[in-house]
């Protein structure tokens, strides 16, 4: 890597940390190079789907042990060099260790029969090599083709760009005194605080807003005047009246007067400049309200209303009333439509894979938050537990919680998220290599993350047949700091492939990827109540200090209360964000 | 109970714990050699981060539900955190930017709806996508179901394709607890 960054997960892809061989590979390596691994190639025996990789010189082969006949012990392992076969069982004398040290020198790396790994007989454990580990994928691959959808327009690689901070120069600086006035800053006080009035049921609105107003980019993008409402009103209404004022009417007319056309990014423009003006008084979001129903007119009703369909909604209003090019569509994911897409827009792989010959098909579908299932109810012997902590004793299997002491985690249902699923019967897939419908397995994972990943519990259950709704009140725990790593394209393509160390699709891809998947939580929605009476309040994390966000009323909080509290969106922010060089020339 | 039958049987079960052993031995193999290439090549999650979260959470769950910590949680504000009190209602008044009649912004909302046209006395039912489904409370007033997504062209949508995003609905006042 270029700079120096200090990142968890390890990529394969060029410049990697595999661990330094052994000496014994590495003489290994240096006396016979790769083509040993590759004559390996012919003997390594995949089982579909994704199965195990086993090396047998015939497919009935049953290998023993050169030395004493056996064959049922786990570990038999096949000389890399003479292809004699040892076992190696603990506490009899190991016979693989026995041939390396009689041989010697030459043949110490052997190869484990049953599950395709290196084995340094000398050193008594398992190595890793790329070249031998590049032959086992490429064998795997060979047995199925991947058939890709729609990833033809993924490949926009955009080179990073190292960070300018910018300084006024001389005349800049004129122009900037000349043509603000200075805001009255508190010292103490965080910026951009500030209720918002509820008008009437609006606290689902209220509290989203209150989110985006403190995500990052977006925040960032708002006030460095990237989207000028008077210059846009103007640019819109195509006439010489100039600005029109947001809350003053001309008339009925229903739209807020001659000249004023509708854009949510200019009322989202107008609401950053009052709530970072430093006025305490809580503002009202009428005008916002206001469009937003002439946006969403199957939504523009007094009552109370979900928050998350707010939220979908909204983020449509921006990118639609945005007259960027209207060639870019956001189908594509990359977010060069429009901010709210620029901010929110991540990339989900869907694959299918048939059970049978382990044929997969993917499918790429943009996506503006990720929507996670609660875990079925898990019964009465999770309360029990719900407060202890277990240590656990090895991995801890999230996706079963009630070794979290029956807690439900955001991680665990990120897990479920993107375990492989096993399609009912009633679903079968047609298979283009089998030329029949088959049992298939549907894994779905994250191509590109977004900057700002919004998660999304669902607790609004609908049950058709009981023809009501309900919610689910059940705790969910979620991460203050959150590594989304395990969830990327790349990690679940690599851990279907045994984790070799090559290079798959999706690593290559967008290399902010590569380096920034860690995010932090700046925003949590929660819904307290009944399904239909409850209340949204939103808490912020500025300065690492909690805010809560309950309509008019702003009050500090210890994080506590947010870590207990019952999450219904969670938005975290990539820790690190990086420039890419933009496609437009800008201005010097 | 003859001896050569009693021969047979612990042979018998001999030979299936025999079995039995090295499946599972093969089988202990087979997740280890999977943990060992997961740990050599850096690819295990942060357990310790996790883990510390998790205790984290449930000690603020803890701390949280004791009664004899203070009222945060109770909703009961004094001040905000700039000193201010505000009335359950919203009193500032503005001037509503549909018909130019000034309005109380704690009304606004119910305001607006009839001063657009909207609502549920006004409004013309919106076509359903085929995936969301109607809910009808008992207590008569019609209440909305609302399909996840605004009314926009299919161009500016999210596909939904294979990433199922199952329809939520979300009603008011009527509904009968379960």
């Amino acid at each position: 890597m270029s700079s120096k960054i200090n990142h968890h997960h390890h990529h394969f892809n060029g410049h990697d940390s595999i661990p330094p061989p052994c000496p014994h590979l590495a003489d290994f390596c240096s006396r016979n190079g790769t083509k040993p691994f590759h004559l390996l190639q012919n003997c390594l025996r995949i089982k579909p789907p994704h199965g195990r990789a086993s090396i047998r010189r015939d497919p009935s082969e049953i290998p023993r042990c050169g030395a004493c006949g056996v064959s049922s012990v786990p570990r038999i392992y096949a000389c890399v060099t003479c292809a004699t076969i040892s076992c190696h069982a603990p506490p009899e004398p190991s016979h693989a260790a026995a041939h390396a040290a009689s041989m010697a020198p030459g043949h110490e790396i052997s190869v484990d029969v049953d599950r395709a790994e290196l084995f340094c007989c000398a050193c008594r454990d398992y190595v890793y090599d790329r070249d031998f580990d590049a032959a086992v994928v490429l064998s795997s691959k060979a047995n199925n083709i991947h058939s890709n959808v729609n990833s033809d327009n993924l490949r926009k690689k955009r080179r990073i760009v190292e960070y300018r901070p910018w300084l006024p120069d001389i005349h800049e600086r004129v122009l900037v005194n000349n043509n603000s006035s200075v805001l009255n800053f508190v010292e103490d006080r965080p910026w951009g605080l500030r209720g918002l009035n509820n008008l009437g049921n609006t606290c689902f609105m209220n509290s989203v807003l209150q989110a985006l107003l403190h995500t990052p980019p977006l925040r960032n993008y708002f006030l460095s005047d990237r989207h000028n409402r008077y210059y846009c009103q103007q640019k819109k209404s195509g006439n010489e009246n100039g600005v029109v004022g947001g809350k003053r009417s001309n008339g009925g007319d229903g739209h807020g007067g001659k000249g004023l056309r509708l854009c949510l990014a200019c009322d989202m423009d107008a609401m950053f400049s009052a709530v970072f003006s430093g006025n305490p008084v809580p503002y009202s979001p009428a005008k916002f309200l206001y469009s937003w129903w002439q946006h969403a007119a199957n939504l523009a009703s007094y009552e109370q209303q979900d928050a998350h369909e707010f939220f979908i909604s909204m983020l449509d209003g921006i990118h639609e009333k945005v007259e960027k090019d209207r060639h870019k569509t956001h189908g594509l994911g990359h977010g060069d439509c429009c901010i709210a897409h620029r901010v929110f827009s991540g990339i989900l792989r869907s694959d299918v894979m048939c059970t049978a010959c382990g044929f997969t098909s993917t499918k790429y579908d943009p996506c503006v938050d990720i929507s996670l299932d609660l875990e079925p109810y898990l019964g009465s012997s999770a309360k029990s537990m719900s407060l202890k902590t277990h240590s656990c004793n090895g991995e801890v299997d999230c996706t079963n919680s009630s070794q979290n002491g029956g807690i439900s985690t955001l991680i665990g249902c990120l897990d479920r998220f993107t375990r492989p699923e096993r399609l009912g019967s009633d679903q079968k897939f047609f298979c283009q290599q089998c030329q029949v419908r088959q049992e298939s397995l549907k894994q779905m994972s994250i191509r590109k993350l977004p900057l700002v990943s919004c998660f999304h519990i669902k607790r609004f259950e609908h049950s058709s047949i009981r023809k009501m709704s309900r919610k689910v009140d059940r705790y969910l725990q979620f991460p203050f700091s959150l590594d989304m790593a395990p969830y990327l394209s790349s990690s679940i393509l690599r851990s279907r492939f045994g984790n070799r160390i090559f290079p798959f699709d999706g690593d290559e891809a967008d290399a902010s990827n590569e380096m920034s998947s860690e995010f932090e939580l700046f925003a949590v929605v929660t819904h307290t109540g009944k399904l239909d009476s409850g209340h949204y309040v939103t808490y912020l994390r500025l300065s690492n200090q909690w805010y809560k966000c309950d309509d008019s009323w702003i009050t500090q909080v210890n994080e506590n209360i947010v870590r207990a509290a019952q999450g219904y969106m969670m938005f975290y922010v990539q820790k690190m964000l990086y420039y890419k060089a933009g496609e437009k020339q800008v201005a010097q | 109970m003859s001896v050569p039958n009693e021969d047979n049987m612990s042979s018998h079960t001999q030979l299936s714990s025999h079995f039995f052993g090295e499946l599972l031995d093969s089988i202990i193999v087979d997740v280890a050699s999977e943990c060992h290439r997961i740990a050599r090549l850096g690819l295990d999650r942060n357990l310790e981060e996790e883990e510390e979260e998790l205790r984290l959470s449930a000690q603020a769950r803890v701390t949280v539900a004791d009664p004899s910590n203070s009222g945060e949680t109770n909703g009961k504000y004094v001040v905000d955190i700039f000193g201010q009190t505000h009335p359950s209602v919203a009193n500032e008044v503005f001037d509503c930017m549909n018909c130019g009649r000034p309005i109380v912004a704690g009304r606004f909302a119910p305001h607006l709806e009839k001063c657009m046209g909207k609502g549920r006395k006004a409004r013309v039912k919106a076509t359903r996508s085929s995936t969301a489904a109607q809910n009808r409370y008992s207590r008569g007033s019609p209440v909305s179901a609302y399909s996840s997504y605004s009314n926009s062209t299919s161009t500016n949508r999210l596909s939904n394709g294979t990433y199922n995003h199952t329809v939520e609905e979300y009603s008011n006042g009527t509904c009968e607890e379960p």
